[in-house]
């Protein structure tokens, strides 16, 4: 702080400096609380696909028990199919006040499903209930995926934007004004001293006046007494006599 | 079709003992080790698969489970399975002609699944061990050749010779065989490229099917009661897959107009109360609707049919013919003088064992509310016995 010289132009310096750190945090602020809405808008997300998942969980491994009750033990076939993915996770990218998150979007493949017949002579119902249910399962399971990726992505974005916000808060813009306060005291000490001095000379000058016109005084009362009011004061007035003042 | 004709019958009320009294015997000695009313309700009673096992060592798995330091499910079935196994790998060497072939007859469809397994399972390069392993015990070959499958390479030749060396030369190679004849006939296609286009499902429906075909020419020629009574059920077997596969096309490719008449129809067997009238109208049947007309005409599937219709959804279709299969299956072992029983056995432990893994299931979901949707076997309280729970 102390090697920031006091002159005006570093004044205004940091004038600029402290108003673009007021609009900086400003903003940061407000993108934090973007941020944190979202984050408990996700934090909630998760939470409820949690729990809604844990029954659809159950349920659809329930309805694959009731299928091998049916259809006997199908794992084996559904092994033995071809395996080629029909549902894939694609990648996409969300934007929330400038922080780019990841979003997992599931798209079918167009793959056949080469598995349609199976529970043929029994239980081909009950395989296709747990086709379903697992298809809901396997929705869920991408957007609690989304939803929790974005969650730590979120996290990671709010902690900087919050860090930045408290470092604008409680350390830039306090050292600028820091600066500022040091240089308007300065210049004001400064402003001091000169008005001092300038009140110095001044008296002294008032001084010397009078003492020269006591002088003068003195010899016209000495020389011709009577052509006292005749004397021009103008002729005592010398423009290039007095120094200027500079303030 | 494939198995030679019996030389002899079975007999009847006075010769059958000659022949098949201990085998007959020993099957029926077996009865007390099915669970009884009180097992299955202390097993549904049960919160944690520990009690599970505790329940069980009071009952005939006691020594199968007595290794188990924990249980689940999957280990329960394969030790049920296994002990199956064991008694029906026994009750194989104490048996004489034709009752032995009966008793091969029910391991084909077993063998049937095995081969579907393996092929379709070298086909898609997997470890032919692996493939062994996972098997169903019951429907596994002769020693020769198990020995023999790993030797074949993991590649499109290996695959090919092993269908061509030894598969064929398995009980049921003759139903594969016949059964890319008349593809091959069907679509002018090669065997491989047969096997790897159509579903494994149709394949094993066609090769079950002719299974289903076989087996009951060799009961009618047993004749005598076994003919009575076996042939009812496999003619009921019969009539389940057909209209469990019409059923369970719609919505697939095999519900296609085209495929109806040439994939589908060729699914029905060519056996059963609902043959030929019956299969002949659902092989034109597009959705469930036509279904229930179809069945309606046929009293005992109409009843059936108003089942599932009525869609509730306490009981599946598939609940009713399992609760109707034990019920003709619990007579069946009920009755004297004739094989059904051996078959019967076989069945019955099988819903067994398939409740004890869905009771293991539920407690292990905990979803004790559907704890009690099973078919019970040799149950006091069955609708059919007149007796109210």
């Amino acid at each position: 702080m102390a090697e920031v010289p006091p002159t005006r132009m570093n004044q205004q310096i940091f004038k600029g400096k402290l108003k673009a750190a007021q609009g900086g945090h400003k903003l940061l602020k407000k993108k934090a609380d973007a941020l944190k809405v979202k984050f408990r808008d996700y934090a909630k997300n998760i939470s409820e696909t949690k729990s809604g998942m844990a029954t659809d969980a159950s349920s659809a491994f329930f309805s694959l028990t009731q299928a091998e009750y049916a259809a006997g033990n199908f794992k084996q076939k559904v092994a033995e199919g071809s395996m080629n993915a029909r549902i894939r996770v694609g990648a996409g990218v969300d934007n929330v006040a400038g922080v780019k998150l990841p979003v997992f979007t599931k798209y079918e493949t167009g793959a056949v499903a080469d598995n349609q017949s199976l529970g043929l002579v029994g239980g081909g119902k009950k395989i296709v209930a747990v086709r379903e249910k697992f298809t809901v399962l396997l929705d869920m399971l991408i957007k609690l995926a989304s939803l929790q990726t974005s969650f730590v992505t979120l996290d990671e974005a709010l902690k900087v934007t919050n860090r930045r916000v408290n470092a604008l808060e409680n350390v830039t813009i306090p050292k600028i004004e820091g600066v500022l306060a040091y240089i308007g005291r300065e210049l004001d000490e400064l402003e001091r001293e000169d008005f001092t001095r300038l009140k110095l000379v001044q008296g002294k000058k008032e001084q010397e006046e009078k003492e020269e016109m006591k002088k003068k005084e003195a010899s016209k009362a000495l020389k011709k007494p009577g052509k006292e009011n005749s004397a021009d004061i103008t002729a005592a007035f010398d423009a290039t006599d007095d120094e200027d003042v500079v303030f | 079709m494939t198995t030679p004709k019996p030389k002899e019958g079975t007999g009847d009320i006075a010769t059958f003992n000659i022949q098949h009294g201990f085998a007959e015997a020993l099957v029926r000695g077996m009865r007390s080790s099915f669970l009884q009313d009180q097992d299955y309700h202390h097993l549904t009673q049960c919160e944690t698969l520990d009690d599970v096992r505790l329940n069980l060592t009071e009952t005939d798995y006691a020594d199968s489970i007595a290794d188990f330091n924990s249980l689940n499910p999957t280990m329960l079935q394969k030790a049920a399975v296994d002990k199956l196994v064991t008694e029906f790998k026994y009750l194989r060497t104490q048996t004489v002609e034709p009752l032995s072939t009966f008793l091969d007859f029910i391991t084909y469809e077993y063998m049937i699944e095995n081969v579907m397994l393996l092929l379709k399972g070298a086909l898609s390069g997997r470890d032919i061990n692996e493939l062994l392993e996972q098997c169903h015990p019951l429907g596994m070959f002769k020693e020769s050749t198990m020995r023999s499958i790993p030797t074949f390479e993991n590649s499109a030749k290996g695959y090919s010779d092993l269908y061509q060396t030894v598969l064929v030369d398995t009980p049921v190679g003759p139903y594969f065989s016949k059964f890319l004849q008349e593809s091959a006939m069907h679509r002018g296609a090669h065997s491989r490229n047969v096997l790897e286009e159509v579903e494994i499902e149709i394949i094993k429906s066609s090769l079950i099917k002719y299974w289903i075909e076989d087996f009951y020419m060799f009961v009618e020629s047993l004749g005598g009661d076994t003919a009575t009574i076996m042939g009812d059920i496999l003619k009921t077997r019969a009539d389940t897959n057909a209209v469990n596969i019409t059923l369970n096309s719609f919505g697939t490719p095999l519900n296609e107009p085209a495929m109806r008449s040439s994939d589908r129809k060729r699914l029905y067997p060519a056996v059963g109360y609902l043959y030929p009238a019956g299969t002949s109208m659902l092989a034109d049947v597009s959705d469930e609707d036509e279904l229930g007309r179809v069945l309606e005409l046929f009293p005992s599937y109409s009843a059936i049919w108003s089942i599932h219709a009525s869609g509730t959804g306490d009981k599946s279709i598939d609940d009713v013919f399992y609760e109707r299969d034990v019920q003709a299956l619990e007579l069946a072992f009920e009755s004297q003088f004739h094989f059904g029983c051996f078959y019967a056995y076989v069945k019955l432990k099988e819903q067994e064992i398939r409740n004890l893994v869905w009771i293991t299931e539920c407690i292990l979901q905990q979803q004790k509310d559907e704890i009690e949707k099973f078919v019970q076997v040799f149950s006091n309280t069955a609708p059919w016995r007149g007796k109210t729970r």
